[in-house]
Formats: structure tokens, sequence, C-alpha cells
């Protein structure tokens, strides 16, 4: 059994067990609750709040999540108290000395991660906003100063804003939760950046996976579990043709769920992963589900209920739902409803699986021929303003009073100055504009016929906070037109000038030459007659006269070709 | 002295209905748009009839109205989804005409391709629901190649199919073409999975035809008349067609059932090309004048049937 205490006004959870001793503080605030131009900012406190610890361990004590952070430990009681008691101060005075080598640290992280292809799916189904800033790199680390961190916390890590869970008999002795007082947050609106679904894009991974997001039930476990022996015997045990197949289901705390499922696949054979991933949706969503998979699903889920250690393991997703305002259920309410879920209930389950689908597909392979449509990679409409056209080949960037378009060939990309999550800026003038809806515009001086009033036009549009500092890039990263490609040119650009010199001096060595060649032939066909040596004078001037009619010809040709 | 003036030979028809009365009950259902009736030409029929009439009904042009209308009427009818998905794919087909792609027109192709889009998604909740249903799958192995799905997910949805039905030779057919170079297969594979297919099968099945198909298409794809004839010449092609021959139309235990016409067909043609002419004229013999358009297609139609009949009962003796 769970009981509901109260730690210095933090509201408190406490379960047995039979291990060592755990507790956690969790905040009801993560990454969904920032803005791109500001990403990273609950990290970086998550982490100055643990720095002046000093464990060796430390980080794995800390958890930022889209929609939580959390810190906890384990160990004595005395251990735990510290450690609490610690957190708790130094949130609510951050030692902000250590702001730069935990923001350098957090840059080593981000870029020593491994990047993994389903790290974009948030990107790609909520846009650059709330629930799709998880996709990104931790951008707003640069202008973070300790004023805007103290206003971050202040907000978030107050006492009403957690809650504290132990797993443990009592209570540490001497815990202090010293926490600012404020309002429990709630959890930020869910955006969507897919007009349409099911819905589905490419990725370079050799995977298929699905996300999609249901109600939350009971109903919506059991069938995460069905999905997944489903998969297994679809496509590992039946054709071999993945190693892993998984699936997740994940409370967003909005009483929906994020639900997904996960194949690998060979190289040779991903567009069988994939079909074969396809049928066994269809499957689930005309409603064939196997009784024995459902039996086997609630069984396993009854066997971890009927543990021990059930009440301390399930802790931290309890605090979750208090945090949330979701209903906790009691182990024997849990039991009753594992029982009562049905096939129809999956069933239900499947469609709205099927419904709210975003499915990742391996690259050069497409989900259209399934019923996904491809999630936007293009903007569906144009700004006005004064167009620049591109120094290489079609394209052309438009540059308005309310936003940026780039026209390329395949489909225009807009981001509109109030829909700017963030414009990155490189001290060269390359401008990187991320809208709202996720749509990426580069815009780089040196590949466009620009006015020099234009940057400023765009920097002066997109709202100064959503600026975003870019350290300078090597000369050789800056792209620069390629000279080979300068249009060579054609018959048809040459001037009229020269067309008619060439017909003139054509029909000049024509007509001369052929008067030479006449005046050659009687002379050695005749014989010269004494007197007349001066007449191989004139033949020899008249060959001359050929020739140099002949040469502007040569050199207009010559030129041409070059 | 005057040779006797032999009687002339039928010309030959490659109309379905011709070999199988079944077909026009089927056609005539259709045009009366009469679901009860054309349920009734499918019922108890096994799977080589079933893939073959539910194939006639997807060519029959006018129906496509009726067939969307029933299915609508009921999207979990297992033969209306069946019907409804197969007549797509072969309006889509007929818009693709059978021209090889450089010679399609860009509208065609995207025409073509939504026709096929339309039908995969029809017939995946067809082999979602019946997963046992060798016609609608046999469709889907045709889908893969229009939307070229890939030669994996093809073979997938053949394997899936042949879980059930392992000898299902209209669907060896179909992934036949797609194992061909000009589906983006090669001929190594072509000739493995219709080596496989022939041995898998008992002596006198149909399944052989699908050796001599694989020596068809490959003869096809020569470049030069001189390439094709040296190709049916050469003793390895010619032995391996009569054996694909002994083991299915020669075999004592082969029989007509539906589908026939298209096995005999296709051993009549390479029978005539690889010179063997008792074999062909025994093909001819038994084919009367019935044909089907694969694959007399590839010899100018009801010309090359004529044409290599004739020399067949000239040189192989009509029997």
């Amino acid at each position: 059994m769970i009981q509901h205490l109260d730690v210095d006004g933090v509201p408190t959870l406490l379960a047995p067990t039979g291990g060592p001793m755990r507790a956690g503080l969790t905040f009801r605030v993560g990454t969904a609750d920032e803005t791109l131009s500001r990403a990273g900012i609950t990290h970086l406190i998550e982490h100055l709040a643990l720095a002046p610890l000093g464990l060796a361990d430390y980080h794995v004590n800390g958890v930022t999540a889209p929609a939580f952070t959390m810190f906890h430990t384990q160990g004595s009681e005395a251990d735990i108290a510290a450690f609490l008691t610690a957190v708790c101060g130094h949130l609510a005075d951050l030692p902000v000395a250590r702001l730069d080598v935990e923001k350098d640290i957090l840059r080593t992280e981000w870029s020593s991660r491994g990047a993994a292809a389903i790290d974009d799916i948030p990107l790609w189904r909520h846009g650059a906003r709330d629930f799709g800033l998880s996709s990104y790199p931790e951008w707003g680390l640069g202008a973070l100063t300790a004023d805007h961190l103290r206003e971050w916390a202040a907000r978030s890590f107050t006492r009403e804003n957690a809650v504290l869970w132990i797993a443990g008999e009592r209570v540490p002795a001497g815990l202090r939760l010293a926490l600012p007082s404020g309002v429990r947050q709630p959890v930020p609106a869910v955006s969507s950046a897919l007009p349409q679904t099911p819905a589905y894009f490419v990725s370079g991974a050799r995977a298929v996976v699905l996300d999609s997001v249901v109600r939350r039930s009971t109903a919506a476990t059991v069938f995460s579990g069905v999905l997944e022996r489903e998969l297994y015997r679809s496509l590992r045990q039946e054709s071999g043709l993945s190693y892993t197949t998984t699936t997740g289901y994940e409370p967003r705390g909005d009483g929906y769920a994020t639900l997904r499922a996960l194949a690998d696949a060979l190289a040779e054979k991903q567009d069988a992963v994939l079909g074969g991933f396809v049928d066994v949706l269809a499957k689930l969503r005309v409603g064939r589900i196997e009784q024995a998979d459902l039996d086997a699903t609630v069984a396993k889920r009854q066997d971890v209920l009927g543990t021990a250690e059930v009440d301390a393991a399930r802790l931290p997703g309890y605090a979750l739902n208090v945090l949330t305002g979701e209903p906790n259920l009691s182990i024997d309410e849990h039991r009753a409803e594992l029982k009562a879920v049905s096939l129809a209930d999956l069933h239900q389950v499947a469609g709205e699986v099927t419904s709210s689908a975003l499915l990742m597909v391996p690259g050069g392979l497409r989900a259209d021929w399934a019923g996904f449509v491809a999630a936007p990679t293009h903007s569906s409409d144009t700004v006005d303003g004064t167009t620049y056209a591109a120094k290489q080949g079609a394209g052309a960037l438009r540059i308005g009073v309310d936003g940026v378009t780039y026209l390329g060939t395949d489909g225009p990309l807009t981001v509109r100055y109030v829909d700017c999550s963030a414009m990155l800026a490189w001290p060269d003038g390359a401008r990187q504009l991320i809208g709202a809806d996720a749509i990426v515009l580069h815009v780089e001086p040196t590949m466009f016929n620009l006015h020099p009033a234009a940057l400023p036009v765009i920097d002066a549009q997109v709202p100064a906070d959503r600026h975003i500092a870019m350290p300078a890039r090597s000369p050789d990263a800056i792209p620069q037109p390629s000279a080979a490609e300068q249009p060579a040119a054609t018959p048809a650009d040459r001037p009229w000038w020269e067309i008619a010199a060439i017909v003139v001096s054509g029909v000049a060595v024509l007509v001369v030459g052929a008067v030479s060649l006449l005046l050659t032939y009687v002379m050695v066909a005749a014989g010269t007659e004494p007197g007349e040596e001066w007449f191989w004078g004139v033949i020899v001037a008249a060959w001359l006269l050929t020739v140099i009619l002949a040469l502007p010809i040569v050199l207009l040709w010559r030129r041409r070709r070059g | 002295m005057i040779a006797a003036m032999p009687a002339p030979l039928p010309a030959p028809t490659f109309d379905a209905a011709a070999a199988y009365p079944e077909v026009n009950d089927l056609r005539k259902a259709l045009d009366a748009a009469d679901w009860p009736a054309v349920r009734a030409v499918f019922a108890d029929r096994d799977p080589a009839f079933h893939t073959l009439l539910v194939r006639e009904a997807g060519d029959h042009a006018a129906s496509a109205a009726f067939l969307h209308r029933v299915y609508d009427d009921d999207t979990t009818d297992r033969l209306a989804g069946t019907l409804h998905g197969t007549h797509l794919i072969c309006d889509g087909w007929r818009i693709r005409s059978s021209y090889r792609a450089q010679h399609v027109s860009r509208s065609q192709f995207e025409q073509f391709h939504e026709h096929l889009r339309r039908a995969e998604q029809v017939l995946i909740d067809v082999t979602a629901r019946y997963p046992d249903d060798a016609a609608a799958w046999t469709q889907r192995i045709t889908i893969a190649r229009g939307l070229q799905l890939g030669q994996n997910e093809a073979r997938r949805r053949y394997d899936r199919l042949a879980q059930q039905h392992p000898h299902h030779a209209p669907a060896q057919a179909a992934l036949l073409q797609q194992l061909c170079p000009k589906w983006s297969g090669d001929w190594d594979r072509a000739f493995a999975f219709a080596r496989e297919c022939a041995q898998a099968a008992p002596a006198g099945a149909p399944n052989a035809v699908l050796v001599a198909e694989a020596h068809l298409e490959r003869w096809l794809d020569f470049d030069t008349d001189r390439e094709r004839t040296a190709y049916v010449r050469s003793a390895p092609v010619v032995d391996e067609v009569m054996q694909a021959g002994q083991r299915s139309v020669l075999h004592p235990d082969f029989v007509d059932r539906p589908g026939w016409v298209w096995v005999r067909s296709t051993f009549a043609l390479m029978f005539s090309l690889t010179e063997q002419w008792p074999a062909a004229a025994s093909q001819f013999t038994a084919l009367g004048n019935l044909g089907t358009e694969y694959p007399w297609a590839y010899v100018d139609d009801a010309e090359g049937f004529t044409k290599y009949r004739a020399k067949a009962y000239a040189k192989g003796g009509q029997s």
C-alpha cells in the first residue's frame, strides 16, 4: 500500500520495500515546457542542482524528461536525507558560479550521445515546440544567464510543483525540502505538426517504427503487449526478417499515452519488414486478435502486480499521476481492470493506434500504398516579398515583412516570423530559420544574389529572444557557388553581329578563294610566259587575302568553343 | 496425285469463357449486377479456379461501379473485397497498357499507381481478415510488382500465401514476373524459383509450367533473333523444357483442371520454340482452338498460335 504524507508542504508517497531504501523528488517541469531558443534550461538546472554534490555517479541521479524532472538516489536514511536536502537547497539558490562549466558538460553530453533515428519522431509529430523539443539540441544553452535560470527555477521547482516518493520504512530523519512556494504547473498543451494521420516519414534508420497516441487505459497497456507478441511471431519467428521487435507504452500526462512499436531490419530486407509490419497492424485493426496473446499479456501483468515490491516499483509512475492530476489505481483495481480487458477493447485500441499512427520507414521506402500519407516536408504556402535568385540552380529566396520562403523545385519552405521557433545566426551572415512546424529554411548569403539590406530585415523581424548565436564556421564550411557550373555560352547567346560577320567572311572567303584557285590553275595549266612572272605576285596576294578573310571565322569559332 | 485438302483448322480463341463455361455465368451475373448470382458462381471452387474467376471478374471492364458498390455495402465481405480490389488492379493495368516502363506517360503512371494503391488498401484488409485467401494474396503479389515495393516484399507475400497453398500456380507465375530482370530481378533467382516450384509440386501437377515460362521470359529478353534462336536450340534449354513437360502436361497424372489452357499454351509455345514438334503437336491437339492471352501475346497472339500449330502438325504429326 502507498501512504500519502506531507514533507515541508511537498506531497509525499511512502511504500515498503524489502531492498535498499530509495527516494526521489519529481517536479512537473520538463523539456516540453521550454521553447526552442531556451532549450536545455531545465536540464541545466538539474545539472547545477547536482553538481556541488560531487558524487561520482551523480548523473544517474537526475532525469530531465519531456513532462517531468526527477532527482533520485538510493542508500541509507542519512544519505537520502542529505542528498534531497542538498538538491532542494541548490534549486532554491542555484550555484550559478558553475554555469559555464555545466554548459560545456551538457554540450559534450549532447554531442556524445548516439543519435538514434527514433529521436526524430517527436519533431515529426509535434514540430519545434512542446513535446517536439526533445528531438532538438539544447540550443538555448549559449544565451542562458543566471537570471534566466533563477526565473525558471522559481516557477518550476516549487513545493506545489513537486512530489516526493520514498521506498522504505519512513521519511528519513533530518530531511528538509526547503523549496520556494509556487503553483502546480499544468502539462503543456500538445501541438501537432501532422495535418493528417495515419502518416509516415522516411528516416535513415534500418528499422520500422510506429508512433501512436491512444487514450490512457489498461486495455492500451495490454494492447502494447499483444502487439509485441504479434510482431515477434510474424517478423522474427515465422519469417526471420527482424531481430528486435519491441513495443512501449508511456503516459503523456494529459490523459493520453504514446504507444510505440519497433522492428529492426537487415539492410536487404527492409521492404519486407515494412510490408510485414503493415500486415501485423492490419490484422489487429480488423480485429483478428488472438485470445492467447491477450491471456498471456494479462497473466504477465498479473504476475508483476503479485510481487511484494509492486508498490515500491510503481512509486515513480504514481508520483507522476499525482503531479499531472491523473487517477492512481489500487493494486486490486488494477487487477480488476486487467481481468476485464476483452478482445473488443483491444480492437478499439487498435483503431486508435492506426488512426493516430506516424510510421517511420527506412530510406528509399514509402508507406503511401498502405494508406499512410507523407508527413509534410514542405510548406503549403509562401509569403509575399522580394525574390532573390539563387546563384546556382533554379531556387530562389523570397524575403518579406511576414516571413521568408525558399522557392525550391520540390516545393516551397516557408517560415513566418511569428511562427519562428528559433533562428540560428552565424557570424558569416548565414541564418537558419526553424518554424514551429519544424520546417527548416537555410539562408546562405553566398548562394543567393541578396540585396545587402535583406538580411537585416530578417534579423529585425525575428524576435530577438529567438536568435541563437552560432560559433564561426571554418571558411570551407561556408558554401560557395562552384565555378565549374558557370553556364557556357550557347549558340543562341551569340550576338547578332557575330553571325553576320561569320556569314560575310564566309561568302568573301568562298569568292576570293575560288578566284585564287582559278588563277593558280590557269597559270599552272598555261605555263608561265616570260614577262608574266608578276602575275604570280597577284596569285600570292589573292591567297593571302583569302586567309585574312577566313581569319574572323576561325577566331569567332574558337571564341565560341572556348 | 492430288493430296486431300485438309479441313481448315478452327481459328483460336483466347476467351476464357470458351474453356470454362462458368466464366460466362460470371459475366452474365456481373452484367445483371446480380450479387447473389456472382456469389453462386464462386461457391465451392478450388483455389486455382477461384483465382482464375477473380481475375476474369477483374477484367470485366463494365463492372467497376457494381463491384465498388457491393464492397461499400459490406467492407468485411471476403469476395466483395477481393473482386473490387482486383478490378481496380486490372483497371490500373489497362491504363498503364502493356508497354514497358519507358513508353508510359507520367500521368498514366500516376493513375496506374493510384489504382494499385487503392486496390492494395482493400486487399490488405481482405488478407488481414482471411489470411488463407489465395486469390487476394495473388493479387497483392501483382500489386507489389506494379508499385515496386521491393523483391523481398513480393517474396514475403508469396511466402504468406504458400503457408496455406504451397502449390498455387497463378501466384507462382505472378512472383516469377517480379523475379525477372524487367522488374528488377535477376535470372538466377527467377530460374531457381521456377525449378523450386516444379520440384516441390507432385508429378502431374501443372507447376512445372513455371520452368517453361522462365525460359520463355529469358528467350523474349534477348535483343536479337539470332540470340533468341541460339537460346531455344541449346541442348540444356531443350532438355529442361522437355523435363518440365514430362513432369506436368506429358505426365499420365496430368488432368485438365482450371488453368490448364494457360499451362498447355505455354508448353505448346515452348515445345514449338525448342522445335520439339511431336510434343508441341500433342499440346495443340489438347488445346483445340483454345488459348490464353499469355503466352500468345509474346508471338503476335492468334497469328503466332496459328503459325506454330501449323508447324507442329506438319512436323510433329497431328494426333
